[in-house]
């Protein structure tokens, strides 16, 4: 009862300040509203109807986009594939960033400041930059890795992007190559925030440098862990732009994503509702992944009330 | 003799790996700089080679070719313009947030950070249809608008996270003094917290100006197109017949980043810790 009077409290006081309140949380909701929330919803209810995109017509068709989903080989293809894309990112955003990150920070390495620039730059091209930038070194016959594969002594070089088996794992290294630097970052800022004397302690103690890693780093680099893995996880669902420019999901099916999917059921099929139920299933996975990250992030940001 | 002893083998070892990896990292850049700067002749001769002769060739024709400079200015008119209005739109409900406590303010942010969390896949085709309904399709206003309402959550919660933990005292006394919130909120909170904003803003421009899947969908005619889709010119053919036009878009499609970059890049680190750890 009183819980109930102060929160109707504290809004009347929100309202009142009207020269705070007024436009300046109108507009940033209407627009949030507009742009963000509705389409989310109505993605919703689109999952559950068949649309071409051009017709009025919108018919409800209830669970039907789903059922014809599951039983679609293609759907599984994708989805296998973003699982595997998953995994891949997984590996270089948590092991081989780690790696990195921790060595060049020890006092082993020289030119770390150098090095750690080099690592970065990838951030500063577009995914599409990317994929075109690795398409022509990795083009058949002409292309960079074909003449060094001669060199080699091979008679032909590989065709990446062109087998079945291959052309998956070349986008996912690609995108491991590109990403990498957002995790070394974040475990970098994360490692310069570790106390010293936490090392001085745990070698008085005579801790060897692995006892020190697992006893100080790894604790002290828990949250930062979490966060890597979600934000990796979340931008590895979502892969769409090197599958258009390097494969467009090709060979076949083979380096179809779900992201990639979607989007040719949607804009190039006009089945809109069964590239809606995509949709879905994509926002099902990512959730899973970051509502653990999120109730405590809003936990931490506003101090545990309101 | 002092300034060598430090060098011991394992870190002539560990060095050596590191630069190992770090050429191999960084050669695909490399050999795409130094195509660039090719004949295509030269290119097909030895792929490999460092330019005999450096020429620009492949710039001017790449620049022409795309129109490049109607490329680049469509990306910095969305990723100024998207990352400007997100930061604009995101103060308010920031200082809400970091200043008044009410009910439901912990529901609204978690739904924040969630929507920061999306696909933007999950949005795609009821936009699509929002901006069609709107007349906003394949306009730079149309895109302006979805990249500051998709940018804003992340604003909202780098400045409130920003906000929260600065002192209320000069808040206070401006208070005292008989300032009205606004005025408040004008001089007193906002210039302090001018550096929050600036790397919100950077961080925003930089996905922006990357950005792709938005672009490629709601823009279909060459005169609004960004960086990002111009240069997809290049990529309809696994078999590139030209490689140095490729290799110099590429390039000349980084440039303008890694000068943000070199100039910011302590700054943009310090964005991504507190965006993501916060």
């Amino acid at each position: 009862m009183r819980d109930a009077n102060l929160a109707r409290e504290q809004w009347r006081e929100l309202l009142r300040r009207r020269d705070v309140f007024g436009f300046g949380i109108l507009l940033p909701v209407a627009i949030y509203v507009l742009f963000v929330g509705y389409p989310v919803v109505y993605t919703l209810y689109l999952s559950f109807c068949t649309w071409d995109g051009f017709s009025k017509v919108v018919s409800f068709v209830g669970l039907s986009n789903y059922t014809l989903l599951f039983q679609d080989p293609d759907f599984w293809t994708a989805l296998g594939n973003t699982i595997l894309w998953t995994i891949g990112t997984l590996f270089f955003s948590n092991v081989v960033a780690f790696v990195l990150a921790v060595a060049l920070r020890s006092r082993l390495v020289y030119f770390g400041n150098f090095l750690r620039i080099l690592f970065f730059l990838p951030i500063t091209m577009s995914l599409v930059a990317t994929g075109l930038m690795f398409s022509f070194i990795l083009t058949p016959a002409f292309g960079a890795l074909w003449t060094i594969a001669q060199a080699l002594g091979f008679a032909n070089g590989p065709d990446l992007l062109g087998e079945p088996s291959t052309a998956l794992y070349t986008l996912i290294v690609v995108f491991g190559w590109s990403y990498i630097g957002i995790p070394l970052m974040l475990y970098d800022a994360g490692l310069t925030q570790i106390p010293e004397e936490l090392y001085e302690a745990a070698r008085l103690d005579g801790a060897s440098p692995l006892q020190q890693m697992r006893l100080v780093t790894f604790p002290m680099l828990r949250p930062i862990f979490m966060v890597v893995t979600v934000l990796a996880t979340i931008e590895a669902l979502r892969a769409f732009d090197l599958v258009l420019v390097m494969t467009r999901g090709g060979p076949g099916h083979a380096s179809d994503t779900l992201g990639y999917f979607m989007w040719v059921e949607s804009f190039h099929q006009r089945h809109f509702g069964y590239g809606a139920a995509i949709s879905i299933v994509l926002l099902v996975l990512s959730s899973a992944f970051s509502l653990a990250y999120i109730r405590r992030s809003g936990r931490d940001a506003l101090g545990g009330g309101g | 003799m002092s300034a060598l002893r430090g060098i011991t083998l394992p870190k002539l070892l560990a060095t050596g790996a590191l630069l190992l990896f770090g050429a191999i990292f960084a050669y695909p850049e490399f050999l795409t700089i130094i195509t660039s700067l090719k004949t295509q002749d030269s290119v097909l001769e030895a792929p490999l080679a460092l330019p005999s002769q450096v020429t620009f060739e492949a710039y001017t024709t790449t620049w022409n070719v795309l129109q490049y400079g109607t490329l680049l200015w469509n990306s910095i008119l969305y990723a100024a313009l998207g990352a400007g209005f997100a930061l604009i739109l995101a103060i308010y409900p920031a200082y809400t947030f970091s200043r008044f406590r009410f009910l439901g303010a912990r529901a609204i942010f978690m739904l924040l950070l969630t929507t920061q969390m999306l696909p933007q896949e999950t949005a795609l085709i009821p936009l699509y249809d929002a901006l069609t309904k709107l007349g906003l399709l394949n306009t730079r206003l149309g895109l302006i608008l979805i990249h500051a309402a998709w940018g804003m959550p992340l604003q909202i919660l780098l400045l409130t996270g920003f906000l929260a933990n600065q002192p209320r005292e000069l808040e206070d006394a401006a208070r005292i003094d008989g300032a009205t919130e606004r005025q408040i909120l004008r001089y007193v909170v906002l210039p302090l917290a001018a550096p929050a904003m600036a790397v919100g803003f950077l961080l925003n421009f930089v996905g922006i100006w990357k950005e792709f899947i938005f672009a490629i969908t709601f823009l279909n005619s060459e005169a609004v197109y960004p960086v990002t889709i111009g240069i997809m010119k290049f990529s309809n053919s696994r078999y590139f017949t030209s490689f140095t036009l490729p290799a110099a878009a590429v390039v000349i499609s980084q440039i303008p980043l890694v000068l943000l970059f070199l100039l910011t890049h302590r700054w943009l680190a310090r964005g991504i810790y507190a965006g993501a750890v916060k």
